[in-house]
């Protein structure tokens, strides 16, 4: 089998001739960005191979190269075959790498009630008078400790086991740990002397791309550390239907174990970090979509990508830690959120639960953006909800230089409208490599003010101008000349960039404008606008609106709630009264499905324009175009 | 949708006035107004019932992707650009002439002179308002729009054809030299707004633009463009001013189908009629104050059954009548 060499790192794998280098990569433990899935369509994983011998077709994806990189060696790992022994070396823009992921959570005002509960006991022993049997001692001294009802709590028989001698080894000091699980009370661990001070529960966010875990001190009501990390699932693919195809080819245990990795690696390094027995852990809240709930517990996600589309659970699942793999305590309680449908996940439950739509009379409209996106609008009364594929524009792919939130990503943008001159930030503020969503948001926004593209987004190729310009394929314009930039290209925005993103913009939109049409209220009505996710984080709220990426509200109305579902997922850690709702605000979102929904393509193409067809739903916005039009636009 | 709507002050389609007499700097002998209808087609008269319907008849100046059956009945008239617009008004009794430069069209085009010559030469041998369609590539779009806005100034005709990503040339020599334009869009009616939307942002007047939704030939999708025309008609009718224009149609592609093509030599000519009549007809009754055919056969038939369509409609001699006079 030929050995690829992965520089600079000499990472190595064999490989049977004819895999590609990104299986390869995989194997080497190298995490590519295969934004498409390795279908050849993202251009991201790009490397360059210096020598060995390869097959590529140079000439179906020659357009993501210039000629001076393809005669470095360049090619996409997904699209090149292996055929001898090869040494590639792989620019680290090509992997994926670390994020500014978000671990702010919203810190609500609640009262801490979790589910879990230690009871220290100092029990009388037993004598020929009182013969009581040893279970029903444990369960009564808890019942008088204030716990529940000796005859409401199951003891298992593994803890059963472990009773009689613990009780006297401890000498009939015992701390009992006690949890609510559906149905009733359970009896989970039984140790010698008092524990009370030792207990401790997760968090978790199971995310496509990343994990967060917020370690909780449930005797002190306290965070005591987080953790984050990549879900190791991205190697088969980064968005969710490549992972679904992988685990339908035998890749269930595969992709069950990556993830149970994943949060296990998580969760070590926040108990490290607070100095803390994993074993301690007694109880973990899981907030992810559907499909990676599904994974998660090693059920068949299969159904759910094929007409008619059916998941195989919705409700709140527990089960035991040990099951599934998780490194806490093998009896720790793991609760998976509920679920609306296979679309609206217990990520999405969990966002409703952390801005507290259900908890209020007025409207809200609740956004979660990523390469697919989740609107909910509602209150306390109805909700409606629907789901669909925004693309990847707003996440960098499929826009020549997009990129993700990483470092020399350009997050902020702006443009002089009379001198057409950029102005940007990247993230940590090193030389520019590329832009990420929230900074090609802003490039839209600006654009159109400067009255560089119209509304349709077309560069209007009369402005005589070095930065506008007719690229190799398209139309565009130059955001930084190449003496700027950490590369060797001026980095640009092209005619055909800016069409992926306002499609992107006009899926959202056209949402959002579908469920308000069926819910039969007006922009006037919506209270809120909640942005959950990384994306809303760092997103211009004026900009989102300018752009028509939401409907047009007053700008103290946006609210980022940063990461909703890890958000949840302490919320419902801690309040037992949260949690038990979390099945019941499930079945009260109604789920629209887009795609049966005829208006919607109305409503896309009506938003497929900047802002919005009908003007009239902007007039905010309108009036600083016509302005903007009056100084800096007019006619060739 | 009808009770939001009163035609005594209701909302009204623009009115889009075509060609210009001596008096005002241009040649046509006779000048029309279209649109201007506060309600549907056809429901009677009065001062809802806007101006009348026009029927355009199309030629062009390079015959080879035209339809063999019409060079057939036109005969020597395709060999002369002039002659056949002449005809167009007198002998086969169209309201105007809508014509295509489809020399444009072929690939490597570059004589642009000839472009000035030939709209010299219609505009001499014709005196109704003049519908004229340019190139359909960016590459030539500038210098093509320029001749024949140029050729044609202070003749306020109908320039075709803007689009959504390609209408800045054309918006500019209609700007430049004072025509009216036609904007296509592909049979959908927020396309249609957004393409209005951003002519209005070039700085042309709105009186000055002539909505194409596309029109779907006969058996092959006619529904859907009846059915966008209706509805611009209706939202307009119902006050979204950036719909409130007359709208245009040609089926352009009836002489084209299998139907037509393969007709019995006998009987092409007047399958190609029937094919052609229908769709023109439909588009009339959906509201489009511009229809154009190719076959002369056609702008007959459409001759005879428009009286019965309009009685009451409109005054027959403004229906057939000189405005200018």
């Amino acid at each position: 089998m030929p050995t690829v060499t992965f520089l600079p790192g000499f990472h190595k794998a064999d490989v049977p001739r004819g895999a590609t280098i990104l299986d390869a990569a995989q194997r080497a433990g190298l995490h590519m960005n295969v934004v498409c899935g390795g279908q050849g369509r993202c251009g991201k994983c790009v490397v360059y191979v210096k020598s060995g011998k390869i097959t590529f077709d140079r000439e179906k994806f020659g357009n993501f190269f210039t000629a001076e990189e393809l005669d470095r060696g360049a090619c996409l790992a997904c699209q090149s075959l292996v055929r001898n022994d090869l040494r590639v070396e792989v620019p680290e823009s090509s992997l994926v790498q670390e994020q500014k992921i978000l671990i702010e959570a919203r810190a609500a005002e609640i009262p801490f009630r979790p589910s879990v509960r230690k009871y220290y006991l100092e029990l009388n022993p037993p004598s020929l008078t009182d013969t009581t049997p040893d279970i029903t001692r444990l369960l009564e001294g808890i019942e008088t400790r204030g716990g529940p009802a000796a005859n409401k709590i199951y003891a298992p028989l593994e803890v059963l086991r472990s009773v009689p001698q613990l009780l006297r080894q401890g000498i009939w000091r015992v701390t009992g740990t006690v949890a609510l699980v559906p149905g009733g009370y359970r009896l989970i661990k039984v140790e010698e002397g008092n524990t009370e001070g030792r207990l401790y529960g997760a968090a978790v966010d199971l995310g496509t791309t990343t994990i967060v875990v917020y370690l909780w001190d449930l005797a002190t009501a306290s965070v005591i550390a987080t953790a984050s990390n990549y879900n190791r699932q991205i190697g088969y693919g980064e968005d969710i239907l490549s992972r679904v195809n992988f685990a339908r080819k035998n890749g269930l245990s595969r992709l069950q174990r990556l993830a149970a990795e994943s949060i296990n690696q998580a969760l070590t390094e926040a108990a490290n970090n607070a100095g803390i027995d994993r074993e301690d852990i007694h109880e973990v809240v899981v907030a992810g979509n559907t499909v990676m709930t599904h994974l998660l517990l090693c059920i068949d996600p299969g159904y759910m990508i094929a007409e008619p589309y059916v998941p195989v659970v919705r409700r709140m699942l527990s089960t035991a830690a040990g099951r599934i793999g998780l490194a806490v305590h093998r009896n720790a309680g793991v609760y998976t959120f509920p679920a609306v449908s296979n679309f609206i996940g217990g990520d999405i439950i969990a966002d409703i639960l952390a801005c507290g739509i259900t908890e209020r009379e007025e409207i809200s409209l609740l956004i979660d953006i990523g390469t697919n996106f989740e609107v909910v609008l509602g209150n306390s009364d109805w909700m409606l909800s629907c789901a669909g594929a925004a693309g990847p524009a707003l996440e960098g792919g499929e826009v020549l230089f997009g990129m993700r939130a990483n470092p020399g990503a350009m997050e902020k943008v702006r443009i002089d409208g009379g001198t057409l001159k950029p102005t940007y930030e990247t993230i940590n503020r090193i030389r520019p490599k590329g832009i990420c969503g929230s900074g090609l948001i802003d490039l839209l926004a600006e654009l159109i003010r400067a009255c560089v593209i119209d509304r349709n987004g077309h560069i209007n190729m009369g402005i005589r101008h070095p930065r506008v310009r007719q690229g190799r394929y398209f139309p565009e314009f130059v955001i930084a000349w190449a003496d700027e930039t950490d590369g060797e290209r001026d980095i640009v925005i092209t005619e055909n960039d800016i069409k992926n993103l306002i499609m992107s913009k006009a899926a959202i939109l056209g949402a959002c404008m579908t469920l308000m049409d069926a819910a039969g209220i007006t922009r006037e009505d919506i209270a809120a606008i909640y942005f959950s996710g990384a994306f809303g984080n760092y997103l211009n709220k004026e900009n989102a609106i300018a752009v028509g990426l939401i409907p047009e509200v007053p700008l103290d109305a946006v609210k980022n709630i940063g990461n909703g579902a890890i958000t949840g997922a302490n919320l419902a850690l801690i309040s037992r009264e949260r949690r038990r709702n979390l099945d019941r605000i499930a079945q009260q979102i109604t789920y629209i499905e887009l795609n049966a929904e005829p208006s919607f393509m109305d409503q896309y193409t009506s938003s497929c324009f900047l802002p919005h067809t009908d003007l009239s739903l902007f007039p905010g916005v309108q009036r600083v175009l016509d302005e903007c039009r009056i100084r800096y636009g007019g006619v060739e | 949708m009808s009770e939001e709507h009163n035609p005594e002050q209701g909302n009204r389609i623009l009115e889009v006035s075509l060609g210009a007499t001596t008096a005002e700097g241009g040649t046509r002998e006779r000048v029309y107004t279209v649109g201007g209808a506060g309600t549907f087609p056809f429901l009677g008269a009065g001062p809802a019932a806007g101006h009348p319907p026009r029927i355009a008849l199309e030629i062009c100046d390079d015959t080879r992707t035209w339809s063999p059956i019409v060079l057939r009945e036109v005969g020597d008239l395709a060999g002369d650009t002039g002659a056949w617009a002449a005809a167009a008004e007198t002998t086969f009794g169209a309201d105007m002439v809508r014509l295509f430069f489809t020399s444009t069209r072929q690939r490597g085009f570059d004589d642009f002179a000839s472009l000035g010559t030939t709209m010299e030469e219609v505009i001499g041998a014709t005196k109704y308002p003049l519908i004229v369609e340019g190139s359909t590539e960016p590459g030539i779009d500038s210098e093509v729009y320029r001749r024949i806005g140029e050729a044609a100034e202070g003749e306020r005709i109908l320039l075709g054809t803007a689009e959504a990503d390609r209408y800045r040339s054309v918006a500019a020599s209609a700007l430049a030299y004072g025509h009216a334009l036609v904007a296509q869009t592909p049979i959908d009616i927020n396309l249609a707004k957004q393409l209005n939307i951003l002519l209005h942002e070039t700085g042309l007047p709105p009186e000055r633009i002539v909505i194409d939704p596309y029109t779907g030939t006969l058996g092959y999708g006619f529904e859907y463009s009846y059915s966008v025309m209706e509805r611009i008609r209706s939202v307009a009718l119902q006050g979204d001013a950036d719909l409130a224009r007359p709208m245009i149609s040609s089926a352009i592609d009836s002489l084209n189908v299998k139907e037509v093509r393969e007709a019995d030599p006998e009987t092409a000519d007047e399958v190609a009629i029937r094919w052609e009549f229908y769709a023109a007809f439909s588009a009339l009754v959906a509201g489009a104050e511009i229809v154009c055919v190719r076959h002369p056969g056609t702008v007959a038939l459409l001759r005879e059954a428009l009286p019965a369509l309009q009685e009451g409609s409109h005054p027959q001699e403004e229906a057939y009548g000189d405005e200018s006079a």
